[in-house]
């Protein structure tokens, strides 16, 4: 509480002294009365002014010092009429129920946020729920009716196929509550399937793959994992080099496995490096590529973040690996976490 | 005996597309129209397997799935759009055999219904090719012909797997590189050219020359 305010907030009552000091002197005076005794009714009038104003102070600024220390450590301030005593002051009382009704007001717009939060998630989810339908019917179609043109829209469909996932991952992200299972998966599993993803345009563009070596079982979510592969596969391919290769191995090192994924594409500059994983970072190469839109990875590392997978991306001109790491045995907090 | 296999899917493409499918893998197959008593259509075509969808109008896949599995226990493998958590969990729970989200890979579908309708009704895989003479044995991984024998690699092993398999129509390259990758082994063109000149040379030390012609411009025949 600033002192000088409060002096200035108390002047009318001070000034109100004043003046009743001065008609009691001018009234002692005129009367007769000696100075002495003038002097000593306005020493004394003074000291218990000054005395009551100290006391008032001091007890105000301790009152709302508390105040502003709770305020201080709660997470969400608006909540603050909930733990705060009702004052018994007649402005305060005031204050408070003005608190109150900003609290509630406040209370109200975060529920219509998030309802609509998860609203809008649950239609994304139906959303893509529904579009899988006609990719899968085109797929089939494709795949039945084999011929070069049908090849490529096979490659084109994986790539919508992965976008689409991208829009449900990123709705999944978002939302704090667990939209995983962690179950003993085989790595290798993991990594065919998401090769499988992207068969056509893997072959499309003609890229040697080398997947052997990979027997390392891990606790985690492998609908997740497969995604994460499936951007740093379909980043492998956009940012290929001539004779693009992919080569996919484990090591094991101390408590972790590491899964790395090897390109020997254009690289990440090493200003880039740190901030590839920044969401709508798209740096050099990104510029050079059009469609780079700076989520894909973003995404994954925001997924690895939430299963506690380790995701690092290294690169020294030329070619790109980008390692995940898993814990092996850690996953007991995984499940309950 | 064909197998039969029962499809339980709304979407009509995707139902017709996968009998196609199916049907071309040498399945007998079948598909729900109404699905007002999808139980009874069960019941009456007997499938050896049932493809079930999740979503269906009136009864879920679910309930479907509870519903067979009170009479039978014929493997079946949900195929669904929804990859969520619950849905994977409740398809256990309720007895399905295998879980699947579009959109899938058929090469993967083909291989899980093969795999279960072998572990369902104890089909012998066959283990043994023969053609012209020439036997393939998969199991020791070699090939056979007037007594000599002949090692393969993996790679070999599946190629001459497949044209064992087609044996008399033309495989493209195209072909026979999809069906490596569908089975795991990344190869290219150009690999695959060097695997055809070794399994050639190796057919040709014990003594079957010409056994792989090549249409130009087409692919292989045996």
């Amino acid at each position: 509480m600033n002192g000088k305010l409060f002096l200035k907030n108390q002047l009318p009552v001070l000034l109100m002294n004043l003046t009743g000091m001065l008609a009691l002197v001018l009234f002692l005076t005129a009367n007769g009365n000696p100075v002495s005794v003038s002097l000593l009714v306005v020493v004394v009038w003074m000291a218990v002014i000054i005395l009551y104003f100290t006391t008032l102070y001091f007890t105000r600024k301790k009152h709302l010092c508390k105040l502003l220390e709770m305020a201080e450590q709660l997470e969400e301030k608006y909540l603050l009429p909930e733990v705060m005593e009702i004052p018994e002051r007649a402005d305060e009382e005031v204050f408070y129920r003005i608190l109150k009704m900003a609290e509630k007001s406040m209370l109200e717009k975060i529920g219509g946020v998030q309802r609509e939060r998860k609203e809008y998630k649950e239609y994304i989810e139906q959303w893509i729920h529904e579009v899988k339908t006609p990719i899968t019917a085109m797929k089939l179609l494709c795949e039945n009716n084999d011929s070069p043109f049908v090849r490529e829209m096979l490659a084109e469909l994986e790539n919508i196929n992965r976008f689409t996932e991208q829009a449900l991952y990123y709705a999944r992200s978002e939302h704090t509550e667990k939209d995983y299972l962690i179950r003993e998966i085989e790595l290798r599993d993991v990594v065919h399937s998401a090769i499988a993803d992207n068969k056509y345009l893997l072959r499309q563009n003609n890229v040697v793959i080398t997947a052997d070596n990979i027997d390392s079982n891990v606790y985690t979510d492998d609908k997740w994992v497969r995604f994460i592969l499936n951007q740093i596969i379909s980043n492998a391919v956009k940012y290929r080099t001539e004779k693009p290769v992919l080569r996919f191995f484990t090591v094991r090192e101390n408590d972790r496995i590491l899964l790395s994924v090897e390109d020997n594409g254009m690289g990440i500059s090493e200003s880039d490096l740190p901030r590839i994983f920044e969401k709508g970072f798209t740096g050099q190469n990104g510029r050079m590529i059009q469609s780079s839109t700076g989520i894909g990875l973003y995404l994954c590392k925001r997924l690895c973040d939430k299963l506690g997978i380790g995701l690092t991306a290294y690169s020294e001109g030329k070619g790109t690996t980008i390692t995940l790491s898993f814990h092996i045995n850690d996953f007991v907090t995984g499940v309950q976490g | 005996m064909k197998q039969k296999i029962l499809i339980v899917e709304d979407d009509f493409t995707i139902q017709t597309q996968l009998k196609t499918l199916l049907s071309g893998n040498g399945y007998e197959v079948s598909a729900v129209t109404d699905f007002s008593n999808t139980i009874e259509q069960v019941k009456s075509f007997l499938p050896h397997l049932v493809l079930l969808d999740i979503k269906l109008p009136g009864n879920s896949g679910f309930d479907i799935c509870s519903q067979i599995r009170t009479f039978s226990d014929m493997p079946i493998i949900f195929v669904t759009s929804s990859n969520t958590d619950m849905d994977e969990l409740n398809s256990i729970m309720l007895g399905g055999d295998a879980f699947i989200t579009k959109p899938y890979n058929t090469a993967i579908l083909l291989a899980k219904i093969a795999a279960l309708l072998r572990r369902a009704y104890h089909l012998e895989q066959a283990e043994v090719f023969t053609w012209n003479g020439a036997t393939l044995h998969l199991e020791s991984s070699s090939i056979e012909y007037n007594g000599q024998r002949a090692e393969l690699t993996k790679n070999e092993l599946k190629i001459l797997y497949y044209l064992f398999k087609n044996a008399g129509k033309i495989c493209t390259r195209n072909d026979i590189v999809d069906f490596l990758w569908d089975s795991q082994l990344y190869i290219d063109d150009n690999a695959l050219s060097v695997n055809m000149t070794r399994i050639r040379g190796k057919l040709e030390a014990i003594g079957l020359t010409d056994f792989i012609k090549t249409k130009h411009g087409q692919g292989y025949t045996l």
